[in-house]
């Protein structure tokens, strides 16, 4: 049961920023509506207005100049993301997480806007309006109490977007619309690590397009997603590395990024300057592991333990840097 | 190999057309004009005495029709006579979340659920139970009065003498398992329409038992049965999740009655999982003696099921734990003591396989644990350990027809067993395992002395054949079963019969379709109709050709004399004739009932594990497993299916590969969580039924015993291949590791855990 709304489709961004302008916090996006629709069935949000997006066929392109850099609109499917032939030759990390995301249907309708926006995750959360009058709501949404962490006064949902882990290895920025004009933010700072903040956009802002600079373009890449199934499920916990290799064989450039285990996607820190040191690549990868676990706090808010999920953080981390460091 | 033109046969199902197409319609799909939107509000509580329930506000909401209560509806039903203990919505107590307590009907979505909204409930919150083993200690908190200790039922069966069968033994070995609560996960949620006009009821519903409903509906809403019509439209999957009366079948009834305007409700993914009757949370206590030479000698289970707060299937569920411990395997000497325990958790039911698969998964651990022990062959083990054709087993249970020692040596052949069992790499491994079921219960639950089946058939005029039968088709293909049988006996394409199933108004009674019962029984009664039709043609065609009917033959649309074929009559041109001999109208009926060789021994109890005749399966897995993360992939699955025969190959490869995504789902990954009597994950979404990515190659055999008594010599193919995936998996997980799992399912981090214990770490460190 969805609460009525009105619903806009606007043909230009000028028009959708407007709309956005004319209706504060009251308003929705809409793109591929495989979050959203789930969500406002499950009464999350009874929005006054629903902006579809979808209208703005102008945003969905994947354009790659080699020097110029890499835009993906942000209306570009995840099924063009996961099959375009220059993101699989040159952005493999992309294209290998985008392959990943859901199953082939929804991978037809989710956009690559709405995959960096997904709403944060946990099972106390994303249920019905009955379900969460008999469990008491929480902090998320209408209650005043966490059910993960009890007595603590922050959100524990959980990110579980796919993309942004690789895009923050590929040290992308996102172009956002809004009605001041075009801001420009670097991926990792665009994601907030609290459940309920999840990400720097204001209600009056459109996220419009993804950029990848050029000398990101031909890392060695790799994502791993720990989920239960081969499709559908979200990431129980991903990694997301790429690196560079020098003529010498020594790999350089490296970056990782994990998704699915903090409210946000974040990139490991100091991951690099281990690999600028001496030393056995053994220890190397055991040092950025160690970084890794540090930074991920997964907490019981879906399906797998906590335990488990950092388990197997390490092991696909291990996994990607030892393809990276053979490969 | 046979001569049959029709069964035998790979034949496409006669339902599928309109389901490919979309143009098919399941209950969702149907429209009445003035028709309401019934919805149910549930209970917050696991366990609450309801002190008052205010409904004026939601009457008060526009386009609120009908608005009702338990107290309206307060007859208590339940599909087993010694299990009416529930009520269409709760009345002076909720004994589980999402217990429906209030239901209204509206004329839209939106109007009822704010009536919904306006009902307020006063609880007084109690104590819950959400363990059966903790839910057995209570003194003096009962979730039902008249059931002590929250034992809804028990039964100690022994059967020859376990003592002395063990003192036989010469190793012994006793095991705790675990199975976590699954559930069906049918791809369509139950709904029901329903509409009261000039003093009749008809419901359209999603139902494996519309003859249930039909005596349901009429004793909890106080109509006769005559006035009362019962419909199944398409149904997709059930699994054991629609064969019961269940509350919003009811409810939509009582709604539409009040109204006085058709009412449907469909529901929600989330409330299927409420209406439950899936398989019970079970501990079991499996001890087992075998010799040296590898036979069993005794066995004696102890099985403790988590029913949640209502009887459903209960008492039926446990005695088949039982009983049919002695249908698979020759053990001389069984004892069991299981339990049906109430919790405040929606109720368990029947669920594919009902009974059994739990207790499988524990008897053929075990079983593999004796083998590794005594060093022997597990597959060779259970070839020492088989039954022979046509015995009555310690229970008095009556075999049949028995094609298990085949279904051992063609999975052990066709999996290259012998070169792989404890010789392939660590991290890859094999396992076998091995299941059965009965084809239909020798005795119907309401304890009639009537036939199980009947089935009627109407000639046309033009030769067209119409079957009546009151099955329930419900994607398991019963409709072209019939078709097929009837085709067969007539000698006619399946383009010339036609079927009319499941509506009470035209369809002669059928008990419905669970526990694997329609193939052989109602299969049976068409034969049987199928040749009343074909002695009437041959008597007709007698009087034509002169000859007597025993000298003829009815084959390929043409009647002729045996010794000179040029003596013929075509079918078309013996029609008319069959029509005037009979006054008109060229019908026949058949009907089935259990021989009562087939029904059972004299005990308290008796009655359930009987059966006409039993399917058997075998199963070998291979499966790879990541020693680091714990991970299993299972590569091929090779399954042998006695089915009797296969009356068509298509759908019984289809049921045996069901079976093993069924089997799967609930070893690996599948477990409806429970958190304080909440289910925390009632959706599709987070209840990880496997999909196709997570499917082996299945290599299916069907193994022909020709069933002495069965149509055509056919028996069930639908459940008795579930069980065996399950110990089939986790004894190949065994191999591959060396370590042993006893709780499901067998997630990855349960492996490290035991791989860790082996060898004396701790996981996680």
């Amino acid at each position: 049961m969805m609460a009525p709304f009105e619903y806009h489709r606007p043909r230009h961004l000028e028009d959708a920023l407007q709309i956005l302008a004319r209706n504060g916090r009251q308003i929705k996006i809409l793109a591929g509506g495989t979050d959203l629709v789930i969500s406002m069935k499950q009464g999350l949000f009874e929005p006054e207005v629903v902006l579809d997006v979808k209208g703005l066929r102008d945003l969905a392109f994947i354009r790659y100049q080699p020097g110029a850099g890499l835009s993906i609109g942000a209306l570009a499917t995840i099924t063009q993301v996961a099959t375009s032939d220059v993101l699989i030759r040159h952005f493999p990390v992309l294209a290998q997480a985008a392959a990943t995301v859901s199953g082939p249907n929804l991978r037809n309708m989710g956009t690559v806007g709405g995959n960096l926006c997904l709403d944060t995750r946990c099972y106390w959360y994303n249920q019905s309006y009955s379900w969460r009058v008999s469990c008491g709501f929480c902090l998320k949404k209408d209650g005043t109490v966490c059910h993960v962490a009890p007595g603590g006064k922050l959100c524990w949902a959980v990110y579980s977007g796919d993309l942004a882990p690789a895009l923050m290895t590929l040290r992308a920025e996102l172009k956002i619309a809004g009605p001041r004009g075009e801001r420009r933010v670097l991926i990792e700072s665009f994601y907030v690590n609290e459940g309920r903040a999840k990400f720097d956009l204001r209600p009056d802002e459109i996220l419009t397009e993804v950029f990848v600079p050029p000398a990101s373009a031909d890392c060695f890449g790799s994502y791993q997603k720990f989920r239960i199934r081969g499709s559908v499920d979200y990431p129980l916990a991903g990694v997301a590395v790429v690196a560079k290799k020098g003529p010498d064989g020594r790999i350089h450039d490296v970056r990782a990024a994990l998704t699915a285990v903090n409210p946000a996607p974040q990139l490991v820190p100091g991951v690099n300057s281990v690999f600028g040191q001496q030393g056995a690549h053994a220890d190397l990868m055991e040092e950025v592991v160690r970084l890794a676990l540090r930074s991920a706090r997964p907490l019981k808010t879906s399906a797998s333990t906590m335990e488990y999920r950092r388990h197997m953080l390490a092991v696909m981390l291990r996994r990607a840097l030892s393809a990276l460091l053979g490969g | 190999m046979s001569d049959y033109t029709v069964i035998g046969k790979r034949t496409a199902m006669v339902d599928g057309p309109g389901k490919v197409t979309g143009l098919g319609k399941y209950t969702d799909d149907l429209v009445l004009p003035g028709m309401l939107v019934g919805k149910i509000l549930r209970s917050p509580h696991p366990h609450a005495r309801i002190l008052r329930i205010e409904t004026e506000q939601a009457r008060a909401v526009p386009g609120v029709k009908a608005v009702l209560t338990g107290q309206d509806v307060s007859t208590q039903y339940g599909i087993l006579p010694v299990g009416r203990d529930e009520t269409v919505l709760a009345v002076g107590r909720v004994r589980y979340v999402g217990e429906g307590v209030a239901a209204v009907a509206a004329t839209s979505e939106k109007a009822a659920f704010e009536a919904l909204q306006r009902i307020q409930v006063y609880y007084e919150p109690l104590p819950a139970f959400f363990d059966a083993r903790a839910s057995m200690q209570s003194q003096d908190l009962l979730i039902q009065e008249d059931c002590p200790r929250n034992v809804k039922k028990e039964y100690h069966h022994h059967f020859g003498n376990v003592d002395e069968g063990f003192a036989r033994a010469h190793v012994i070995r006793q095991e705790h398992f675990y199975c976590a609560q699954v559930t069906h996960a049918a791809m369509e949620p139950h709904s029901t329409l329903a509409k009261f006009e000039d003093g009749r009821l008809t419901v359209w519903s999603s139902t494996q038992t519309p003859h249930y409903l039909h005596r349901t509906l009429s004793s909890v809403l106080k109509l006769p049965m005559s006035q009362i019509r019962v419909i199944k439209p398409l149904v997709g999957g059930a699994f054991g999740g629609k064969d019961e009366p269940l509350p919003p079948e009811i409810i939509a009834a009582g709604l539409a009655l009040h109204a006085g305007q058709p009412v449907k409700i469909t529901c929600s993914r989330e409330e299927v999982f409420y209406l439950h009757r899936g398989r019970p949370a079970t501990h079991i206590d499996m001890k087992i003696g075998v010799t040296q030479d590898g036979k069993i000698t005794a066995v004696e289970q102890t099985a403790i099921q988590d029913g949640g707060a209502f009887c459903s299937y209960g008492v039926v569920t446990i005695l088949y734990s039982g009983a049919l411990l002695a249908a698979l395997y020759d053990i001389e000497n069984i004892k069991y003591d299981v339990y049906r325990v109430l919790t405040n958790k929606p109720p368990s039911g029947a669920m594919r396989g009902h009974g059994t698969v739990n207790t499988r998964y524990a008897f053929e651990t075990v079983l593999e644990m004796l083998a590794e022990e005594i060093g022997m062959d597990p597959a060779e083990m259970r070839l020492r350990n088989t039954l022979r054709p046509n015995t009555r087993t310690v229970n008095d249970l009556r075999v049949t027809s028995y094609g298990f020692p085949e279904c051992i040596r063609k999975v052990v052949e066709a999996s290259g067993w012998k070169g792989k069992w404890g010789k392939l790499p660590r991290g890859r491994g094999i396992g076998i395992g091995a299941s059965h079921y009965v084809s239909g219960a020798g005795n119907s639950i309401i304890r009639a002395d009537l036939p199980h089946s009947t089935v009627i058939l109407k000639v046309d005029m033009d030769g067209g054949v119409t079957i009546f039968s009151g099955t329930s088709e419900i994607g398991q293909g019963s409709d072209t079963m019939l078709v097929q049988i009837v085709a067969e006996t007539l000698g006619l394409p399946i383009e010339k019969i036609r079927i009319v199933s499941a509506d009470s108004d035209l369809t002669p009674v059928d008990l419905g379709s669970y526990s694997s019962r329609v193939t052989f029984m109602a299969g049976n009664a068409a034969l049987r109709a199928a040749q009343e039709v074909k002695a009437q043609l041959l008597k007709a065609a007698a009087n034509e050709l002169k000859a007597q009917p025993d000298q003829l033959e009815l084959k390929d649309e043409a009647i002729f004399v045996k010794d000179d074929p040029s003596r013929n009559i075509s079918y078309q041109g013996a029609v008319p004739l069959a029509l005037a001999l009979s006054g008109g109208t060229l019908i026949g009926k058949g009907s089935y009932a259990p021989p009562p060789e087939a029904r059972g021994g004299k005990f308290k109890g008796a009655g359930v594990g009987p059966s006409p005749a039993y399917s058997y399966s075998a199963q070998v897995a291979e499966v790879s497993v990541d020693m680091e993360t714990g991970q299993v992939k299972v590569e091929d699955i090779w399954v042998a299916h006695d089915c009797g025969r296969a009356l068509n190959p298509l759908t019984v490869e289809g049921q045996i590969e069901g079976s093993v995504s069924m089997g799967l789902g609930q070893v690996l990954q599948e477990e409806t969580l429970l958190k304080n009597g909440l289910v925390m994950n009632p959706g599709l979404l987070e209840y990880k039924t496997p999909g196709s990515l997570d499917s082996p190659r299945i290599h299916s055999f069907i193994v022909e015993s020709v069933d002495p008594e069965g149509p055509f010599g056919a028996k069930e193919c639908g459940e008795g291949s579930l069980g065996a995936v399950i110990p089939a998996v986790t004894n190949a997980i065994h191999d591959a590791t060396g370590a042993w799992i006893r709780e499901l399912p067998v997630t990855p981090e349960k492996i490290l855990k035991a791989l860790a214990e082996k060898e004396g770490r701790r996981w996680p460190r």
